[in-house]
């Protein structure tokens, strides 16, 4: 198995990770507790990513970071470098390709948070932004770290951006999947076998602290009840 | 005691009741009383800032500061407002201690020592010291609304502003049994008024109003029927109540 790509790939689905819980968690709570035209406009633009086939927001990032476009010029300079192909492009491609399924769990926790909780703290003279650290996070902590695993393991299970976007070089760009899809080409069964097993494990057990946490949460609260 | 220290004329629809009120604070403490579905509660959370009026304003304090005028799109966020409010739920915050919970909307921290002290007061107060450290979890009904009060009276003495914070308190007394009712709102009452915090509450109880010795505004169907002293406003029901129990 290909150890240089599984590294790569914890280090970009980790660095997404951080980048989109950072814009993620005000962009849902804007979500939230938003209203007017331009909330139902962000929510579209944040889904797309779901529905679009990868490799058209593979191409569209290609071509918005090569030299043809003017914003692709101005990345050039301040990076000093072309950024597709190269890591930096890779990890912007991945927290665009991953932000729904970032966003979306916050929304939908932040959602659920009692409006009667809001209003007490608000009664008490709480600011939006104290309401919000405070009461809402600390409520809906559970959709936080659904939030985050999502975006890990979406981002350990891309292909088609990773493909347009920064093709397929051995340290930079080639990540775990894509290492499988080689393996598979050059019919090396056995190392694609061990390779899917890595990816297997990964999501597996991801989705399993998902599962998992609550249960452990709900032992406290048992242990809340007996001392009533 | 008070100038007029909120002047309030809202009219507002919402679901079967529609709302037509108006009237003016002078008095330390007044009970807004009334028949469930009168419209006390929206009222209160008009001033508080959770009800957006379809029409009319209210004023507050010394310096008249507009709270909400919709003739002059006015409408300041509750946390903008000189109102601290216990609403007739007590949430909590679950993941906060009891003394987390009446510490929330304190706002001394400049001067952490007199914070404290008012602190300490308040859960003494309110009977809370013992249970200062549990987890709001696992406290009763009564226990929780006596922190969801407490709350709101620390928040209120500790407002930093021109004018004293209005209290606002929804059946502040609701859930709690006779005899810790009667005491608890002496207590309160007198601490309040040691701390010229005017209050402004909601009650469907005859006795509870004539133990605070307040102001009356008696509401009816979304109108104001009456305003004045418990003693005036209250005797004709205080006499149909005595009859019944006669009665009986």
């Amino acid at each position: 198995m290909d150890l240089e790509a599984l590294w790569l790939t914890l280090r970009l689905a980790g660095s997404t990770t951080a980048i989109l819980l950072v814009i993620a968690v005000p962009l849902a709570w804007w979500i939230t507790s938003g209203r007017g035209p331009g909330r139902a406009l962000v929510q579209a633009v944040v889904a797309l990513p779901l529905v679009l086939p990868p490799t058209v927001l593979g191409f569209y990032l290609l071509v918005a970071m090569g030299p043809l476009t003017a914003p692709g010029r101005l990345l050039m300079r301040t990076f000093g470098h072309p950024l597709a192909f190269s890591f930096s492009g890779l990890l912007i491609g991945s927290v665009i390709y991953s932000l729904p399924f970032a966003v979306q769990p916050l929304v939908a926790g932040f959602g659920a948070v009692d409006r009667a909780y809001v209003e007490a703290a608000e009664g008490l003279g709480a600011s939006p932004w104290k309401v919000f650290g405070t009461v809402v996070l600390p409520m809906a902590r559970a959709s936080l770290l659904t939030s985050a695993v999502l975006a890990f393991t979406h981002t350990v299970g891309e292909f088609g951006v990773v493909l347009m976007l920064g093709g397929n070089i051995p340290g930079v760009t080639r990540t775990l999947s894509i290492s499988l899809y080689d393996l598979v080409q050059d019919g090396n069964y056995a190392a694609a076998n061990r390779t899917a097993l890595v990816l297997l494990a990964i999501s597996l057990t991801a989705l399993l602290a998902i599962y998992l946490l609550p249960t452990l949460r709900k032992t406290d609260g048992r242990q809340a009840d007996i001392v009533q | 005691m008070f100038n007029s220290l909120l002047t309030l004329d809202i009219r507002h629809h919402v679901g079967a009741i529609s709302l037509d009120v108006a009237f003016s604070l002078t008095q330390p403490w007044t009970v807004l009383f009334g028949p469930s579905g009168s419209g006390k509660t929206t009222v209160l959370r008009t001033i508080a800032g959770f009800v957006r009026p379809d029409a009319g304003y209210v004023i507050y304090g010394s310096i008249e500061q507009v709270l909400v005028s919709t003739d002059e799109r006015i409408f300041l966020p509750p946390y903008l407002r000189p109102v601290r409010s216990a609403a007739q739920t007590s949430k909590l915050f679950l993941h906060q201690t009891v003394r987390q919970n009446v510490a929330y909307g304190m706002a001394w921290q400049s001067h952490p020592d007199d914070e404290r002290e008012v602190l300490d007061e308040v859960l003494g107060l309110m009977r809370l010291t013992t249970l200062a450290d549990r987890d709001t979890r696992q406290l009763s009904g009564g226990e929780r609304q006596r922190v969801s009060v407490a709350r709101a009276v620390a928040a209120a003495v500790t407002y930093d502003g021109i004018d004293k914070a209005l209290l606002l308190l929804d059946e502040p007394f609701g859930g709690l049994d006779g005899v810790l009712r009667d005491e608890l709102a002496i207590v309160l009452r007198d601490w309040l008024t040691r701390w010229k915090i005017p209050v402004l509450s909601v009650s469907h109880d005859i006795g509870e109003c004539y133990l605070l010795g307040a102001e009356v505004v008696r509401m009816a169907e979304g109108q104001v029927m009456e305003q004045g002293p418990v003693e005036v406003v209250l005797d004709e029901e205080r006499r149909r109540l005595m009859k019944q129990l006669r009665t009986v």
